[in-house]
């Protein structure tokens, strides 16, 4: 039995009617055509589709969307504003810390959420805040730099 | 000294980096078409049985069911990774009498969501009557053994399950052993790994009433795709479009053409709607392909001073209920013995045994881990007992520049004695080898130990298509694009070949536009599985912008009355070297082209083949014929930290030193040595599949332990310059243009004399090496090594598990 929620994601309000077991994750991709949000296990183990609620990083595809009205939601689509890349997402692409690219928004976000919390964070306060984020092509250590490198330039702004 | 290179060696970042940051690189999993049916595979759970009878009828009611497919509706053409006549091809889309392994795709259903698809398959009813099965390949080759495929011609009586055979060698290794002075004996076994790509497999199939097939498919290159697609479908070649979408990591697992492809397309010409099929993360785990254990068997002599005489292996790879790449792998494994050392005498037989387990996938190294791993191993057993350091019995063997290999090909320009004094000397490696046996460094549990081990890796070579081919065209506004078959999995082949480009044409990567991996629009291309994308891709981007290039010098001397070696390339226009005043635009220059040479735009092709003087790849029977023209070298070695409570292993640093010709964008390159090292910490010591009868029991990133962010080796790079990028100087780039080019450049081996006549318009084949795959594999042997010197635990078994390490301490039975 569907029912009506009313999500707001990165600035917009949309008003849906879903499922209860409907997932956050399978309204951002199927509904909204948000595909920047990655689903690459959907069991929770591999924080590609994380987005960001209440400016924390959650994990879409364990997220039920009913539960997650009335707290703005931002998705790796709503992060630069007026095509301007972000500090983080600028050093991610300036310390080559992106292959394939498929864990990278998830990857991004968990970094913004770790700056905007701890604008300096030490090597391990980076590892804790992107331990649940699998990524096969970098072996991390360039994501690491990336990170450190945007806390860097945001420190210096 | 002044640089001639503006955009080679560069550390530039990847051109489809902000399509990535922000989201909006599509993926095929992200492809949403109107109309667009789900589509789900319904699999064997059993390991070997018959099947009587499949009933679709009552899914074929149930609403929202458009289609259900079974082999009924394909051509009945079967398809193989290897399709020659020893080795035809094995298995069909759709399992007709027979399934051979748990996941075996029976049929496929298209609905209007996938749950209502999901649901449909549970309705579907096949009676099967299991057979007996066999998965250890050992126990396949005995006489008795259930027979895999009994109406399959065979390669070797009487062993019934030999899928594949693989004999060569040279010299006379009898006489070898005999005039050895030491002997070693020796089994490694490796286990089974999965690829880890994140994105999963997908495809997207959408059929027009025209009768043109549009795929997307989460692939290596589009071009093997369509042929095998096609193929398996009875359609022209020409009627299937691939085109591209971006891939979500490969790593092998995604070449070879799968079940999924064949269905989506199927049920999309039989709906005349769009089709997606997306894999489960866990049907990935189970039913879809994994990399390839082999068992090594390794018998070896030296001579006292360490110096390799002869050598007999015997390789046996478990590969599955089919071929795939199994008969590819037991051929690449006498490669990978063949390269890196001189060996006067070997004796090499592989075999490729079916099991009724899952079929097996090229895999980042595709043999090269398992081999090297047993062969390094094996020499630093043989140096402890001839009292050789592993740095020295290395470079006594190690292969030279120049030298030509048995198989009749030259390893050129091989930096490898370069590789492994700097990995050596970069590591303090004979300082530290041995000292914490004798007084371990941190006392207590923690043992530190160093290891060293060696690659090489061919970079391209002749299997279908066998051929790259760029077209560079100039626009009205003097930019550039560029048209390549050419897949970036992630590696930065587009960026790549951009700069070749860019530093052809003197035009900034941003003002090249990319039109990829789309079997209609771009040209054929040997794709992104075969190592040869920098080699042969980029040999291939070079001639068409040199064809580019020439054009536009040759209508600026005739406008501006000079000679072509007078004229300058720089900053997208050609100027009088003499009077720099005297410059035309590329803008200009294309307009005065199309004025008065006939409308001519301004367009250049280029084409390269590996091996171009080659009809045809080497035997995979008997190793014969020529395999590559270029082989990239490597030495690497691994600091472990090994706690003797626990058995717990930690790589601390791993050092790459590595030639990989020239490093086109080194920021590129230590991507890809970074995460080869990552995948090789998790193949020595977290990953496993673990499989019972068939059956994979940790189908799941919480059971299957891929490296974490804190699973991360300190990693170092060696650049070992080979290949100096050959400027031309009568392109005019700027003057005193000779030598190495920047701080990143280590060791420059040949110094860079041109001498060539000034008019030469394509200096010699761009040898840039490949640099994706071949770092995989020392590391891992130098890890089992560093173990070893750690705590005298030597181990012939992947993975380096702390049951293994407690064991050969002796601290557990």
């Amino acid at each position: 039995m569907k029912q009506r929620v009313e999500l707001s994601i990165n600035g917009d309000t949309h008003e849906l009617a879903v499922e209860p077991q409907t997932t956050l994750l399978e309204i951002l991709r199927d509904h909204l055509g948000l595909t920047g949000t990655k689903e690459a296990c959907g069991t929770g183990e591999c924080g590609s589709c994380t987005v960001l609620i209440a400016g924390k990083p959650i994990l879409s595809c364990l997220a039920l969307a009913m539960d997650c009205q009335k707290q703005p939601i931002i998705t790796i689509e709503g992060l630069s504003e007026g095509g301007k890349l972000t500090p983080v997402q600028q050093a991610f692409l300036d310390c080559g810390a992106i292959q394939c690219g498929f864990c990278t928004p998830g990857m991004v976000l968990s970094s913004t959420a770790l700056l905007e919390e701890n604008p300096s964070p030490s090597e391990e306060e980076i590892r804790k805040a992107l331990e649940g984020h699998l990524c096969r092509c970098t072996g991390y250590n360039k994501i690491i730099e990336a990170v450190k490198k945007a806390a860097e330039r945001m420190a210096n702004k | 000294m002044d640089s001639t290179l503006t955009y080679i060696g560069q550390r530039i970042p990847r051109k489809d980096g902000p399509e990535k940051v922000t989201g909006r690189a599509i993926y095929t999993v992200d492809i949403q078409l109107p109309g667009m049916l789900m589509g789900r595979i319904l699999r064997s759970p059993h390991p070997h049985a018959r099947i009587l009878n499949i009933d679709i009828s009552r899914a074929t009611n149930l609403k929202g069911v458009k289609a259900v497919i079974t082999a009924q509706d394909t051509i009945g053409k079967k398809h193989s990774f290897v399709e020659t006549p020893r080795y035809p091809a094995d298995q069909y889309p759709l399992a007709t009498d027979r399934v051979r392994f748990v996941g075996e795709e029976i049929a496929a259903v298209a609905a209007t969501d996938p749950y209502v698809a999901e649901e449909a398959l549970s309705l579907i009813q096949v009676d099967y009557d299991p057979l007996p099965a066999v998965f250890d390949p050992e126990e396949a080759m005995q006489s008795g053994a259930p027979e895999i495929h009994p109406s399959h011609p065979k390669v070797t009586k009487p062993l019934m399950n030999v899928a594949g055979k693989t004999e060569s060698g040279w010299g006379n290794v009898e006489r070898g052993f005999a005039q050895s002075d030491h002997i070693r004996q020796d089994r490694f076994e490796s286990h089974l790994r999965t690829h880890g790509y994140l994105e999963p497999q997908a495809t997207v199939a959408s059929f027009e009433p025209g009768g043109k097939l549009n795929v997307w498919t989460s692939s290596q290159g589009p071009f093997i795709k369509r042929a095998k697609l096609a193929g398996t479908l009875g359609l022209p070649f020409s009627t299937v479009r691939i085109q591209k979408a971006y891939v979500g990591g490969a790593f092998g697992g995604k070449i070879d053409l799968f079940s999924h492809e064949v269905c989506a397309s199927l049920l999309s010409m039989k709906t005349g709607r769009p089709v997606k099929i997306v894999a489960s993360r866990e049907e990935i785990f189970t039913a879809y392909r994994h990399g390839q254990p082999l068992i090594v068997e390794i018998k070896t002599g030296v001579k006292k001073d360490g110096t390799l005489v002869a050598q007999r292996a015997r390789v046996i790879n478990n590969c599955g209920a089919y071929r795939g790449s199994g008969v590819v792998v037991i051929f690449l494994a006498w490669g990978f013995i063949m390269i890196p050392y001189r060996l006067p005498n070997l004796a090499y037989e592989g075999y490729a045994v079916y099991t009724n387990n899952p079929i097996r996938a090229p895999q980042r190294g595709h043999g090269a881990p398992q081999v090297r791993f047993a062969v390094e191993s094996q020499l630093d057993m043989i140096a402890e007992e001839l009292g050789i350091d592993p740095v020295e019995i290395r470079l006594r063997n190690a292969r030279l520049p120049g030298e030509q290999l048995p198989n009749g090909d030259n390893v050129h320009n091989c930096g490898l004695i370069e590789c492994i004094q700097k990995a050596a000397e970069h590591t303090e490696f004979r300082k530290k080898y041995g000292m914490n046996r004798s007084t371990p460094r941190f006392g207590g549990r923690i043992r530190r130990g160093i290891g060293i081990g060696v690659s090489s890796y061919f970079s391209g070579s002749l299997i279908y298509p066998n051929s790259s081919s760029v077209v560079v065209k100039m626009n009205d506004d003097g930019t550039v694009t560029l048209l390549t078959g050419a897949l970036d999995i992630g590696q930065g082949a587009e960026t790549i070949l951009c700069q070749i480009v860019a530093e052809e044409l003197k035009i900034p990567l941003e003002e090249i536009q990319v039109i990829a991996a789309d079997t209609e629009t771009t040209p054929v291309d040997i794709g992104s599985w075969i190592s040869g994308n920098a080699y042969v891709s980029g040999n291939a981007a070079r001639m068409a912008a040199t064809e580019v290039r020439r054009k536009l010098l040759d209508i600026a001397a005739g406008e501006m009355e000079a000679k072509v070696e007078d004229l300058r390339v720089e900053d997208k226009s050609i100027y009088v070297a003499s009077s720099p005043g005297q410059r035309l635009t590329y803008r200009q220059l294309v307009a005065t082209s199309i004025q008065k040479r006939r409308g001519d735009p301004i367009i250049g092709e280029g084409h390269w083949r590996a091996m171009r003087d080659e009809p045809f790849h080497p035997s995979l029977a008997t190793t014969k014929g020529r395999w590559s023209e270029n082989y990239a070298f490597d030495a690497q070695v691994a600091e472990v930290e090994v706690d003797i409570e626990t058995g717990q292993v930690r790589l601390v640093r791993a050092v790459t030193a590595h030639d990989c010709g020239f490093p086109i964008n080194p920021l590129l390159v230590e991507g890809q040595v970074d995460g080869q090292v990552s995948m090789a910490l998790g193949h020595a010591l977290m990953e496993e599949v673990l499989m019972k009868e068939g059956r994979t029991l940790n189908p799941n990133w919480l059971e299957y332990r891929m490296p974490t962010i804190h699973n991360v080796a300190l990693s170092e790079y060696i650049n070992v310059i080979t290949e100096q990028y050959k400027m031309d100087r009568s392109y005019g780039t700027k003057e005193g243009g000779e030598g190495s080019t920047s701080a990143i450049l280590d060791v420059a081996m040949s110094e860079h004399v041109d001498v060539r006549p000034k008019h030469v318009e394509l200096g010699p084949p761009y040898r840039s090496k490949e640099a994706g795959e071949g770092l995989v594999s020392a590391i891992l042997a130098a890890i089992a090594n560093a173990i070893y010197d750690a705590v005298e635990v030597r181990l012939n078994t992947t993975p380096f598990t702390p049951e293994k390490i407690l064991r050969g301490l002796g601290k557990i039975r």
